[in-house]
């Protein structure tokens, strides 16, 4: 079954999903960060760095400037702030009734508008 | 056979502090939706139960004063959840108001709403509104946190100590 999620919402999950970008937004909890800082605990190249970073950018939880050579990446916290990120398993219970509801719609529009049998 | 046609999706808010509201379109007329919703043989449908439950009683009488009585059953227990209310509002197929208090096989009562579904559109697509409406603020995040699974728990806590940091 297909469920109707919310795109945002599965942006910011896959972007936690992975250790090293947690690790990402627990340095940058410190403040603002260059991306060779943020790569050199993680034993990571700069460009590893930087592709968890455009992850990280693309939920909308970072957000890089670049200030002559360096990229400077600090924390957004709109989207872990906001109110439907612990509101999600909710919608997704209801969800699932309104997708099974929605099976059950096509059934019974089918049902009236097949013509009428004859004995 | 012709697609339907996309609907947006659902949507869940929270207006005040005690109620929640979901408000959802359904490629089918207001009739249809109303039946569906309120015609027991209809609801087991998609009253889809916890995983291991069966819905082993289900009464929906949509008329004033009319009783809404819902049975789960396990393994273990017999009824193992019960959904019981009363419908206090009718108007056919616009507009149903009911309450509802779940309470566990032993009786022990686990949360108590109202709900309150309005039906709107007209022709092939219907939008329906339900608003529940808490007891207090905590029963609604309650209600609103519940079914999490430890998967969801693991983010929260890394949400929590990532907030707790001075966001």
């Amino acid at each position: 079954m297909v469920l109707d999620h919310s795109p945002r919402l599965d942006l910011v999950f896959h972007a936690l999903a992975h250790p090293a970008r947690r690790a990402i937004i627990r340095q940058l909890t410190g403040g603002e960060r260059n991306l060779s800082e943020l790569a050199s605990p993680l034993k990571m190249t700069f460009p590893a760095a930087s592709k968890h970073v455009r992850v990280l950018e693309g939920a909308k939880l970072v957000r890089r400037r670049i200030a002559g050579r360096e990229h400077l990446c600090r924390l957004e916290a709109a989207p872990l702030k906001d109110a439907t990120l612990w509101t999600e398993q909710f919608r997704q219970f209801w969800e699932t009734r309104f997708s099974a509801l929605d099976e059950l719609l096509e059934e019974m529009k089918q049902q009236a508008e097949a013509p009428p049998r004859k004995p | 056979m012709n697609a339907p046609a996309k609907l947006p999706a659902l949507q869940v808010s929270t207006p005040t502090d005690t109620t929640i509201v979901l408000l959802r379109s359904f490629n089918a007329p207001r009739k249809l939706v109303w039946e569906a919703m309120f015609t027991p043989d209809k609801m087991r449908r998609w009253m889809v139960p916890p995983p291991q439950w069966t819905q082993s009683v289900c009464e929906c009488d949509a008329r004033l004063a009319g009783v809404l009585n819902i049975a789960w059953k396990s393994a273990e227990a017999d009824p193992a959840m019960t959904l019981r209310g009363v419908f206090t509002e009718i108007v056919l197929h616009e507009r149903a108001v009911h309450t509802e208090v779940m309470a566990l096989g032993n009786g022990q009562i686990v949360g108590s709403q109202v709900e309150q579904h309005e039906f709107s559109g007209s022709g092939p697509t219907t939008t329906l509104r339900i608003t529940q409406t808490y007891v207090s603020k905590e029963a609604r995040d309650g209600a609103l946190g519940s079914g999490m699974d430890e998967g969801m728990e693991a983010c929260y806590a890394l949400l929590d100590g990532v907030l707790a940091q001075g966001w």
